[in-house]
């Protein structure tokens, strides 16, 4: 295989874009990431978009809009993860020799199903009966705080820090901060969470362009190099299982650590799937920044906070920033590269060489998470 | 009522799940068999869930049961306090009425509460 790295990088501020077509949400975020990796639309020679539940032909969709056409469009669904997932498609395309430059997009627009819960698959037996995501995600909290003593103020301190970083964000959905007594005291959702334990319903996309490395002189845009392009399956297990150990990222953590030749401890930057606060503190250890039941403290002490010493979610994270869906993946690329970069303004990460972003997915029985995506950038 | 719910194991290797499946996501054999489960479990987590959509009567108790046959049931905790619920505690099966279905008609299910 041959290094890839990202010559560019686009997106739009993720908020609610009712008005708008799924292709009018993305065609901004595609012209972006190409205008910054300094390409001509005819160096592109694939292009993959991932999006959960945009429909047929997305990619032909956005991309007609800006004449992007006559080149190999993939589309690609792996629900939270689709963009995440096109990612790959792209990295091993180009890694593999057969393109030299290629184009991913994730985009989303859930405005189309007028709020609420995100709509799952109805074939499946527990969304039948009734399970959505925030009750599973809900069941997990309750869990992990019996297991390990978490209390429900811990637990509101992650949106806390969330919306503190999504503050510095001029592209987060949510840019104001809140107490723990506001989280606290939001409407129930699904307990122990309230509304502002749980990212928003939005619409988003977002945009990059890799090449292989070895060309990435040709053009205008500052290379950040994927060390590790990395996705997984949930393991289907019908009977007991654990479920404040999130198995499916604790595997593809250990792969994509191996495959970038770095540890946690190396890694400066994170940009991880908090869906619901307690997802954040099971991602700390599942990615290996503490020990079992050790999260709290992690968030407590401030190291993973702005100024700490392993920040995650500097860009306000899916509680603050949004989560369209689909765009996510992609869009927590885009904060990773600036990152990278050091064009993120007071939200900088000082110093920071190695990112790790973690997009992972997907309610359906019998699975810790449906998807994951795993990937490791470097400056 | 719900009398007993139904899993399937298979005479192959052995490997038990619920729902019941025509082929084993074990071995891949197609020689499933019936389990009959048993009534009492006991409930490994639980969320209070005040948003869902259309035609679930809300708040109800989404929860995931522990059954001795070392299946995990999803399903909702009825005739319960939320006070009264604790992690590895007694449940029994039963029926409950959970809303109206997308084909206009009551949407009855097994459903599990505690056991007094």
């Amino acid at each position: 295989m041959r290094e890839v790295s990202v010559i560019g990088v686009g997106m739009i501020p993720f908020g609610k874009y009712r008005e708008k077509t799924l292709a009018e949400i993305a065609w901004p975020a595609v012209k972006q990431a190409i205008i910054d990796a300094g390409v001509k639309k005819t160096d592109i020679n694939a292009a993959y978009c991932g999006t959960a539940l945009g429909g047929m032909m997305s990619g032909q969709r956005v991309l007609k809009q800006l004449g992007i056409t006559g080149l190999p469009i993939v589309n690609v669904e792996n629900a939270c993860s689709s963009s995440s997932s096109a990612f790959r498609e792209a990295w091993i395309g180009v890694g593999a020799g057969v393109y030299d430059v290629a184009l991913v997009i994730g985009v989303e627009k859930l405005t189309k199903f007028g709020g609420g819960t995100l709509p799952l698959e109805k074939e499946d037996f527990e969304v039948a009966h009734g399970l959505v995501m925030p009750a599973l995600y809900g069941m997990r909290a309750q869990r992990y705080m019996h297991d390990y003593g978490l209390t429900p103020e811990q637990l509101a301190k992650v949106a806390v820090k969330s919306r503190k970083h999504g503050a510095l964000n001029p592209d987060a959905q949510f840019r104001n901060a809140v107490t723990v007594e506001e989280v606290m005291k939001a409407r129930p959702i699904a307990e122990p969470f309230t509304l502002l334990h749980c990212c928003p319903s939005g619409d988003g996309a977002a945009a990059a362009v890799v090449c292989a490395s070895e060309i990435a002189g040709r053009f205008s845009g500052k290379p950040v190099r994927v060390l590790a392009s990395e996705v997984n399956s949930g393991r289907y297990m019908t009977g007991y299982r654990d479920m404040t150990t999130p198995e499916i990222t604790v595997r593809g953590a250990h792969e994509a650590y191996e495959l970038a030749g770095v540890g946690p401890e190396d890694v400066d930057v994170f940009e991880v799937h908090d869906a619901f606060t307690i997802a954040e503190l099971l991602y700390y250890e599942a990615l290996g920044l503490c020990g079992r039941g050790e999260a709290a403290r992690l968030l407590e002490d401030g190291t993973t906070s702005l100024g700490g010493k392993k920040p995650v979610n500097p860009s306000g994270g899916l509680l603050s920033k949004g989560h369209p869906v689909g765009a996510t993946g992609v869009a927590q690329m885009v904060e990773v590269v600036r990152q990278l970069r050091g064009e993120c303004g007071p939200r900088q990460v000082e110093g920071a060489r190695v990112g790790l972003t973690h997009c992972t997915g997907g309610g359906i029985s019998g699975f810790d998470h449906g998807a994951c995506s795993i990937h490791i950038f470097a400056n | 009522m719900t009398d007993e719910l139904i899993g399937s194991v298979c005479q192959d290797c052995g490997a038990r799940l619920f729902p019941p499946a025509a082929v084993c996501p074990e071995c891949m054999s197609e020689r499933m068999a019936e389990l009959p489960l048993s009534r009492e479990g006991t409930l490994y987590a639980w969320s209070v869930v005040h948003v869902a959509p259309k035609g679930w009567k809300t708040p109800y108790i989404a929860g995931y049961v522990d059954l001795p046959e070392q299946v995990r049931v999803f399903t909702h905790v009825v005739d319960a306090r939320p006070d009264e619920l604790q992690s590895d505690m007694k449940v029994r099966l039963t029926s409950a009425n959970l809303g109206i279905g997308e084909d206009g008609q009551p949407l009855d299910s097994y459903a599990f509460t505690p056991a007094r």
